[in-house]
């Protein structure tokens, strides 16, 4: 079952004189998990605040569909976690998620139940008894996710949601990302690829407030993934020099050196790595690795940004 | 109306859990007494500061209890609006100055219970903080300097009331307009002292001035017959008290954040 969830067309904002978002368009259907990509200052924000509505459009639609009809207020079925969560220091973990719920719109018993629920599900059960002011970020992560969720919205919108986290928060809120993903639509922005490549499954990415690319994640793939030889060498002056040397033969279409190391588009992969170990032989050249691949999310990324 | 009571109750715990329950009535309670003490035992403090040439003696005419009054609320008008607008100024820019609002506001809340939340809050306050105040500085001023007219005082003390809130309300208003708190501070305490002071220059133009209810309120209880203008300067200052929180929820509707 694929049916449209979010439906955003011709989506612009201008501050003063300057245009952050140039018309985007999209849509994410149920059931997916959508990654908003781009680098600083792309418009991510701007956008997600859009969609969260907390910034007027200057141009535009965002529509949200329940059960294939548009809604005139969608704020009842989306949750959302700001980049930074800020809550009041003075309340309590528990405190602050009764106070969400009730907000939402929830009756003072579903808040109850569903408030220890998702203290439970995010590991909050023992500290939401403590004031906010005493959380690390990890935990006020955690209870800005709970708090986003406790009106089991249709989809969930984050911002940035573990660009300033450690390892360990991280891991936490990639983890409870995979399991809220089976049951809400997620739509995500981040600049960590790797994040995206865990859990997505559709990404959109921007550049200077517009689309650069968009599609699920296999087709951008399929499509944009180029064969990729990865070589280090030993650091002598003769592997080096070679590297430097093998970088200029006519199977190699793009090359990039730094140290030992050297990153080489090619037309075929087979063949220019067979030739290459081939080449190294016959010099005597200690080949360290070899790793004959495709360009990863990363590669397209930067290409993408530097374009 | 049940948000309205979520937003209300919040509003209440964070008032109470930031201990402006207690300062802010007590200062105004500190306020209310001094007038009084002061004046009683005014020949006493001169006589203790020592400085008096031998024989000479003092004597103070003993102002009437409603004169005491009077000055009490010239108290007010300078330390207590400032005690007041510090204590409310970030009622609103604060929230959405630290982000806290944008999780609130991506929630289905209405926009006018929230600023009537706010509002309602500091009524309270501004109410229960004044009524203790000015109710210990009329039991101060019966024991120690002589009666007050009674009518006289509970006019006055109510228009003062209703100068506290207009002041209360600018101050929420300038909230919603501005971010940095030291420009809401000022520019709300300049707009009381100019509303009040032009009453003084300019009475011809400022007859039903919100600013002229301070003075209007001394006059009822020094002159104790009622003042011209203070039913219309009342109906105004609750006008422009409507006025304000419709400005401020519709700027809380267009500036969610701060993004």
């Amino acid at each position: 079952m694929t049916r449209t969830l979010l439906q955003v067309r011709e989506l612009s904002k201008r501050f003063k004189e300057r245009e952050v978002v140039k018309g985007i368009s999209f849509n994410i259907t149920e059931g997916s998990c959508a990654a908003l990509l781009g680098p600083n200052g792309a418009g991510k924000t701007t956008t997600i605040s859009m969609l969260a509505g907390l910034l007027q459009p200057s141009g535009g639609s965002i529509e949200l569909l329940v059960n294939g009809s548009p809604t005139t207020d969608r704020r009842p079925y989306i949750g959302f976690l700001p980049q930074m969560p800020v809550f009041y220091p003075w309340m309590t973990g528990v405190e602050f998620l009764l106070y969400a719920g009730e907000l939402a719109g929830l009756t003072s018993r579903e808040v109850k139940s569903e408030t220890g629920e998702w203290l439970e599900a995010v590991g909050l059960r023992e500290a939401g008894k403590r004031r906010i002011g005493s959380y690390s970020g990890g935990m006020k992560q955690r209870l800005g996710l709970a708090q986003a969720l406790i009106h089991r919205p249709k989809l969930l919108i984050l911002d940035e949601p573990v660009s300033a986290l450690d390892p360990t928060g991280r891991k936490d809120v990639l983890t409870l990302l995979q399991r809220i993903r089976r049951e809400t639509t997620v739509l995500f922005s981040t600049h960590v690829l790797h994040d995206a490549e865990e859990i997505c499954d559709e990404i959109i990415m921007i550049r200077n407030g517009d689309i650069a690319l968009q599609g699920s994640l296999d087709h951008v793939r399929r499509t944009y993934s180029e064969p990729v030889i990865r070589l280090e060498v030993g650091g002598d002056e003769a592997s080096r020099s070679w590297l430097t040397a093998a970088c200029g033969k006519d199977f190699v279409i793009h090359s990039e050196v730094s140290g030992g190391r050297a990153k080489m588009k090619v037309a075929n992969v087979e063949q220019a790595s067979r030739a290459l170990m081939a080449d190294a032989v016959s010099h005597r050249i200690m080949i360290r690795s070899l790793e004959a691949g495709h360009s990863t999310l990363e590669d397209l990324f930067l290409k993408v940004v530097q374009a | 109306m049940r948000q309205f009571l979520l937003f209300f109750r919040k509003e209440m715990m964070e008032m109470r859990r930031s201990f402006k329950w207690l300062w802010v009535p007590l200062v105004f309670l500190m306020l209310g007494i001094i007038q009084p003490v002061v004046t009683r035992f005014m020949p006493q403090i001169l006589e203790s500061s020592g400085n008096l040439p031998k024989g000479m003696t003092i004597t103070i005419e003993p102002p009437s209890g409603s004169e005491v009054m009077a000055q009490t609320l010239g108290q007010y008008n300078s330390v207590g609006l400032m005690i007041l607008v510090l204590s409310i100024m970030t009622l609103i820019s604060g929230e959405r100055q630290s982000g806290v609002s944008q999780m609130i506001f991506a929630k289905p809340v209405s926009y006018v219970s929230y600023a009537a939340a706010k509002w309602a809050s500091m009524l309270s306050l501004v109410t229960a903080s004044f009524v203790l105040g000015y109710a210990g500085a009329w039991y101060y001023t019966m024991q120690m300097i002589g009666n007050v007219e009674t009518g006289a005082a509970v006019k006055a003390g109510l228009l003062y009331l209703l100068w506290l809130w207009f002041t209360g309300s600018l101050t929420l208003l300038m909230s919603s307009l501005l971010n940095p708190a030291a420009g809401i501070a000022f520019v709300s305490i300049g707009a009381a002292i100019l509303l009040s002071m032009a009453s003084g220059w300019l009475p011809r133009f400022t007859a039903y001035s919100p600013g002229s209810l301070p003075q209007i309120s001394v006059r009822w209880l020094q002159a104790s017959d009622a003042p011209a203008g203070a039913f219309g300067a009342a109906i105004l200052c609750l006008m422009c008290m409507i006025f304000f929180f419709m400005i401020a929820a519709y700027q809380v509707k267009i500036r969610k954040s701060n993004v």
